[in-house]
């Protein structure tokens, strides 16, 4: 046990807390559009300074951290309430997977826009059937010449409107057992077969869309990872990614938990005051699963069960901590303001997107607990 | 950076689940039980060092109270190390007395029966007074496995410094590593449990309602382990963290042990509620471990405090 930082960690993190504290750009806009454009400009300002991939090799733009600086990088954000980047999907699964199953050439395509916020990222995986059961997704891909013609539906894609790329997952053999006949693409979104319908949310915004893929041609060098590997490469590359996105997650808890504290200050509720503390533990509990989670990946053997635990635990206090901030307005809470409303409407979807709560607790009975399969 | 547990950790970890695994079997921890008394054999455990062990580290003490809940051992070791704590000149056995109850009388002692000086908190002080001045009465205790006793104590030598905050801290952190244990023993006798039992046909653990169950026990006890870890460490490197990352460990790990028991009791069904089975032992602890220094209301004040 020791949770200490080396003196070259510390000297990173001083450097970071001063240059945050001469860029920070102020509270970040609520709302879809707004806040996206700020997150982009965030990032732009970041990868400047060269730490937008802060893991990623220096040979393709990143700064070669290492995965406890990554999580200083985290708690630095929380602790100056700094924006999230806007390319996180690219930043967090599209390049890794890039990086760790492409080739020469798409690494040298694909990994310094995305860097630099100039191509935005989207994955489409879920479709209208194929929900938690993601394996029987049908989207299929056929080879035609030199490209794979691509025909289905895809569903819950987020930023597909700002994307260039989209991370598909498609059916390439139908003959196959259900997780042996999919391929990783990379989908250029700017083509006629690639249809983009906003799909409103129940904040009457539309952060998610629909995708409809009618013969979209996809060249085939832009397959990731080899025909028929793809639930592989998705897979591995979630998994390696984990620790990570627990931290980010964590941080976003955290700056959330402080702008709450403010509001509530001084408040002697004492329900309100229960609730409140109840929620500071358990984001100081899913801070610590992010830590154990780093450690067991630096000793370099499969990730741990950390990762269904932090979604499934971030989803729980997400929500209870949009809860008490709509409970703690009191009447007021029947109108809409310009903060909770929002953040309290969109983490109803915590607990679906991403893998549902269900889903994990599948994971974890099944995987860590060896209960047999459902 | 390195959230585990260190070699020279995990070896006390191993000694202290295998000694008290023999030591205390369950059926052992029965007859002490029903006896009604405190096991003050402390030969071994003063070989061990256990007495001694916060001046390793509170990682360390830590790791040996998680065991001590999870064989739910009927030594008087933990309140020998809360009185510790509190009055480190200690000389021979101790125990910590602070519920008011009426008359001047301190409800719910552990341990006084073999407790050579009765630490008394009144109001803010704390004060050594010798057992052998100090009327002891048996109570009964909803843990049977941990006897308590209605203390009268007057007088008695005053102890002050600067190490109180941190003992009453250090405490907490101590009771919550029990509760830690308790938690991950129930956690496992229930998935033992669930992929034995058969209705209908199959496993009960193949059943959603059965495992998802199961997986929060798994989530709760996870969480409570770390939460306790990282207050313990802080106790001794992290002082700025350190209180309230202890009351937040007694908050969440008296209440996951808790909501271990009670939810372990419904997977376990009818067997669960009878008195053969080992289950209410754990479910007692639990409860009884989860109001002693603190309830998770009074712990969750003082975290709303850091915060509001």
């Amino acid at each position: 046990m020791d949770l200490t930082l080396s003196p070259a960690e510390e000297e990173f993190r001083d450097t970071l807390r001063a240059w945050i504290a001469d860029n920070h750009p102020g509270k970040e806009p609520e709302g879809d559009e707004a806040s996206f454009a700020f997150r982009r400009d965030w990032q732009q300002k970041l990868n400047e300074r060269g730490w937008a991939g802060l893991t990623w090799p220096e040979e393709y733009g990143g700064a070669g951290a290492t995965q406890i600086e990554q999580a200083i990088l985290f708690e630095e954000f929380a602790r100056s309430r700094a924006p999230q980047m806007a390319n996180v999907l690219g930043l967090t699964m599209g390049g890794p997977t890039v990086i760790a199953h492409g080739t020469d050439e798409q690494k040298a395509r694909f990994l310094s826009p995305i860097l630099s916020a100039d191509e935005m990222w989207c994955q489409g995986f879920s479709e209208p059937e194929s929900g938690s059961d993601l394996a029987s997704l049908k989207t299929r891909a056929v080879l035609d010449g030199d490209a794979y013609v691509v025909t289905g539906q895809k569903v819950w894609t987020t930023f597909a409107h700002h994307s260039k790329w989209c991370m598909l997952l498609a059916r390439t053999n139908a003959e196959a057992p259900k997780h042996r006949g999919l391929t990783y693409f990379l989908m250029d979104m700017e083509q006629p077969g690639v249809e983009i319908r906003p799909l409103v949310q129940i904040t009457g915004e539309a952060e998610f869309n629909e995708l409809f893929i009618e013969e979209a041609r996809i060249p085939v060098e832009n397959v990731v990872g080899g025909v028929d590997n793809g639930w592989r490469v998705a897979i591995t590359t979630l998994m390696h990614e984990r620790a990570g996105l627990a931290f980010a997650l964590q941080a976003r808890v955290q700056v959330a938990l402080g702008e709450l504290a403010d509001e509530l200050r001084g408040t002697t509720d004492p329900l309100i005051r229960q609730r409140f503390a109840q929620v500071a533990i358990e984001a100081q509990v899913l801070r610590l699963l992010a830590f154990r989670g780093l450690t067991s990946t630096m000793k370099g053997g499969e990730p741990g069960p950390e990762g269904s635990l932090g979604k499934w635990l971030w989803a729980d206090i997400n929500q209870a901590l949009t809860t008490l901030a709509m409970d703690a307005r009191g009447p007021a809470a029947q109108l809409v303001d310009d903060t909770w409303t929002y953040r309290f409407l969109r983490a109803r979807a915590n607990s679906i997107e991403g893998g549902t709560t269900e889903i994990l607790k599948n994971i974890v009975a099944e995987r860590v607990l060896g209960l047999p399969r459902a | 950076m390195n959230f585990d547990l260190t070699e020279d950790q995990r070896e006390i970890q191993r000694t202290a689940r295998e000694w008290l695994a023999s030591r205390y079997p369950i059926a052992r921890v029965r007859e002490i039980a029903l006896d009604g008394g405190s096991d003050a054999t402390w030969d071994e455990i003063d070989e061990l060092g256990w007495p001694e062990i916060a001046d390793f580290g509170m990682v360390e003490l830590a790791v040996v109270a998680e065991q001590l809940g999870f064989s739910l051992a009927p030594t008087p070791l933990a309140s020998h190390w809360a009185a510790r704590l509190l009055h480190p000149e200690l000389e021979g056995r101790g125990t910590v007395a602070m519920w008011d109850g009426e008359d001047g009388a301190k409800l719910a002692v552990p341990a006084a029966d073999v407790a050579d000086t009765i630490i008394v908190q009144r109001g803010d002080q704390v004060f050594a007074v010798p057992a052998a001045e100090a009327s002891i009465e048996p109570a009964n205790a909803l843990d049977p496995t941990r006897p308590l006793f209605t203390v009268r104590a007057s007088g008695g030598e005053e102890i002050t410094g600067d190490h109180l905050a941190r003992a009453w801290h250090a405490i907490y952190v101590a009771a919550a590593a029990e509760s830690v244990g308790v938690a991950a023993r129930v956690t496992a006798m229930s998935v033992e449990y669930a992929k034995e039992r058969k209705q209908f046909g199959r496993p009960i653990g193949s059943y959603q309602a059965v495992s998802h169950a199961c997986a929060q026990m798994f989530l709760e006890t996870e969480g409570a382990r770390n939460v306790v870890l990282w207050a313990a460490w802080a106790l001794d490197n992290d002082p700025d963290a350190a209180f309230m990352a202890a009351n937040a460990a007694k908050a969440y790990a008296s209440d996951a042990a808790v909501n271990v028991c009670r939810s372990s009791m419904q997977v376990h069904g009818g067997i669960g509620f009878t008195w053969e089975h080992d289950l209410h032992l754990f479910f007692k602890r639990a409860e009884a471990n989860a109001r002693a220094f603190g309830d998770s209301t009074w712990h969750r004040e003082q975290v709303a405090a850091t915060y509001l």
